[in-house]
């Protein structure tokens, strides 16, 4: 894991200290509301429905142990016992006092970590693959460059205050773990012909109002112009993005009004002038970067052989790797996936106990680090195998062993009305209900791998236009109703999806999801899955059979 | 009155900034709309005591042929979280390589300021009600950063030994 040098310190702590001033200044009555919004979500903090709430970066999805001790303290010390893992890797606690957050943050910063950036108009916390530096179907590791994207992006002179916020991710894997396709900008990190690593650069993908896949506008960058590259861009954007309607001043309607053909060659006509600047990387510090993320002492082992005995002897626990265990790149270890999907908790939240233990498990089973997927699960991404029974049975005891990862009920859920100011509707309910009504194992297996999205909003905070089922959230009359969708995907193949038709109330959602599971049973072939069942057979069998009463 | 920060302090300011040109005459020591000079290239001879504002958003291409004849250019910034001015400010200093006085004008907030110094603006006018002692401290509040910027083009990598003992 990277670690901060004394810069990287000084910097933190130096953010810590303007941000309790401008704190100060508010509170005294010196710095106005709508002045100190702007800087306050510069620094994680949100007025929300209930109470503030703190975006704590999680770069790249990736903490220590003892960081994450540390938001189980800030859970316990400053907020309600809980927090919440955010679509984008972060983690965010909902119950925060206002003149406290500099204490917060000031925490956050003995153990580097920070708010920067998680929120407002500018370059937002990078995400990554949640198994990158480990995964089996790895090529390149894209987290040094997340890191060194990280250093750049923060307080950049001229790009703080963008038409609106601007996020990056990088996949550096034959799967696409970080769904690229829809991001401000997608990085595709892979090896040349020589074995240098170039990166392919997809600009204007994005979920929001107007869901977009993003278009392909450099391919083989050498690594090295990779910060020039982005400043170019970012130029561009922050120059000609609309700011006079901000549902409209994504760089997505930019590259769109533009065409994606025009906006690259004002990109390339930039960077024709920053190309071999001084902010082109060295090669030198892009060596320190990945030493940082050196591999950890692995033990030279073999594929555990009692494995396959105590899945025998465990059919719950065969069921739990079979789903959420991930081949490693190292032979004798594994990728484990712990949900926080259960039933009756709204997905992501975690408690402080929970954190706790999972820290404990990290340096226990593995080198003491712990992932965030934007799924909203935590992974421990070095675990032996031979650990894999003991883990299982500790998670099982702290509610972190669902079996469900990639299934229906591994909801991704923003939190929506419940919390969130902007939310239509409510989406926590929701998940809970479909929760309960597909509790069945068997039948949850029988389905296989299906990906169901809830948003609250048209902002599409829980990725509802990339899930395989899709909810959204709307206001009908001052009503709570949900649309869905069909046909999403986040993945390699990455699709918007379909809405079905008009919107049903809280109760209807899930006969309505019922049905739609019907239909696909009654449609697949063999092993086919969900998604190539409606890609082949298309929306309208799915329409007649929700509507079937209405005609 | 606004007050005017330049070089690190309050400084009394010896420019008139016009809003718009009345009476068809430039006279020095006013800062004038860039855009009436372009339209009115006669009244603007030689190198004059002169200088121009123009908005965040304007194209610095345009007046590419007036700065070598003006002594300050100045940015109009229309709301605080506007950072078109930003890039205006970096383009004028490093692709024009305008080397006289950049001012920020508008919505000038002190917590900006840090950013605006950092892409090549040198003067600052603080709206009224904006306290001049709090800007000049929060403009210091971060003093290490990882890009380059106009101030000092290398970033941090090239400027010190980093690394983690």
């Amino acid at each position: 894991m990277y670690r901060y040098d004394e810069f990287d310190q000084h910097f933190v702590d130096q953010r810590v200290a303007q941000f309790r001033d401008q704190t100060q200044r508010y509170i005294d009555g010196t710095l106005s509301h709508a002045d100190f919004l702007h800087l306050r979500l510069r620094n994680g903090l949100y007025i929300q429905r209930l109470a503030p709430m703190l975006r704590i970066a999680v770069p790249y999805g990736t903490l220590a142990s003892r960081q994450l001790r540390m938001l189980a303290h800030i859970a316990r010390y400053y907020d309600k016992g809980y927090g919440h893992l955010s679509t984008r890797q972060n983690m965010q606690f909902n119950w925060p006092d206002l003149a406290e957050v500099p204490d917060i943050l000031a925490d956050l910063a003995t153990v580097q970590m920070h708010a920067i950036q998680t929120s407002g108009n500018c370059i937002r916390n990078v995400t990554a693959d949640q198994f990158a530096g480990v995964a089996a179907d790895e090529v390149v590791d894209g987290r040094p460059y997340c890191e060194l994207i990280r250093q750049w992006s923060t307080a950049h002179p001229e790009f703080n205050w963008l038409p609106r916020k601007f996020k990056i991710a990088i996949n550096g894997s034959a799967s696409d773990r970080a769904a690229i396709d829809v991001h401000d900008i997608g990085l595709e990190a892979r090896r040349d012909a020589n074995g240098a690593i170039v990166f392919d650069v997809k600009v204007g993908g994005g979920l929001g109002r107007t869901p977009v896949i993003g278009s392909l506008i450099r391919e083989s960058l050498p690594d090295v112009h990779l910060l020039t590259y982005l400043e170019a861009i970012l130029r561009v954007y922050n120059r000609y993005g609309r700011r006079d309607n901000k549902h409209k001043a994504r760089i997505k309607i930019l590259v769109r009004a533009m065409s994606p053909e025009v906006f690259r060659q004002h990109v390339e006509a930039e960077w024709f002038h920053s190309k071999d600047g001084p902010t082109t990387l060295t090669r030198e510090e892009i060596d320190r970067t990945v030493a940082a993320f050196a591999p950890p002492p692995y033990l030279p082992l073999e594929s555990d052989s009692s494995l396959a005995a105590a899945r025998l002897a465990e059919p719950e626990f065969s069921r739990w790797v079979h789903t959420n265990v991930a081949p490693h790149k190292q032979p004798g270890y594994a990728i484990v996936t712990l949900s926080t999907k259960v039933t009756g908790v709204p997905p992501g939240d975690v408690t402080d106990v929970q954190m706790d233990a999972v820290a404990d498990w990290a340096d226990e089973f593995g080198f003491g680090e712990i992932r965030i997927s934007h799924e909203q699960n935590f992974v421990l991404p070095d675990v032996r195998e031979r650990d894999l029974l003991e883990l299982w049975k500790l998670a099982r005891s702290q509610r972190l062993a669902s079996a469900n990862l990639g299934k229906l009920t591994d909801i991704i859920c923003c939190p929506g009305g419940d919390y969130c100011s902007l939310a239509n509707a409510k989406s926590i309910p929701i998940a809970e209900a479909i929760q309960q009504r597909f509790e069945d194992v068997d039948y949850l297996y029988d389905l296989g791998d299906i990906s169901l999205n809830i948003s609250g909003c048209m902002n599409a905070c829980g990725h509802h236009h990339v899930g395989h089922i899709g909810i959204l959230g709307v206001d009908k009359k001052g009503e709570e109703w949900y649309q869905i969708s069909l046909g999403g995907n986040a993945g390699r193949d990455s699709s918007l999806a379909e809405i079905v038709g008009p919107s049903f109330s809280r109760g209807a959602v899930p006969d309505v999801i019922d049905q739609i599971l019907e239909v696909y049973v009654a449609h697949r072939e063999e092993d086919e899955r969900f998604l190539d069942c409606y890609r082949r057979i298309g929306i309208d069998p799915f329409k007649e059979r929700i509507y079937a009463d209405a005609h | 009155m606004p007050t005017l920060i330049k070089g690190g302090r309050v400084v009394s300011d010896d420019w008139t900034l016009q809003e718009e040109i009345a009476d068809g005459a430039i006279r020095p020591h006013t800062i004038v709309p860039a855009s009436y000079v372009l339209a009115h290239a006669e009244l603007f001879g030689e190198a004059q005591d002169v200088g121009i504002w123009i908005p965040g958003d304007g194209e610095p291409g345009e007046i590419a042929t007036l700065l070598p004849k003006v002594a300050l250019v100045a940015i109009r910034f229309p709301t605080m979280n506007d950072g078109r001015g930003l890039s205006l400010a970096v383009l004028l200093r490093t692709r024009f390589a305008f080397t006289g006085e950049l001012r920020a004008i508008g919505e000038v907030h002190e917590d900006v300021l840090n950013y605006m110094h950092r892409c090549g603006i040198d003067s600052y006018q603080l709206p009224d009600g904006h306290d001049p002692k709090v800007a000049l401290a929060a403009m210091n509040s971060l003093t290490d950063f990882y890009q380059g910027s106009v101030v000092d083009p290398r970033p941090a990598f090239r400027r010190i030994a980093r690394g983690a003992k």
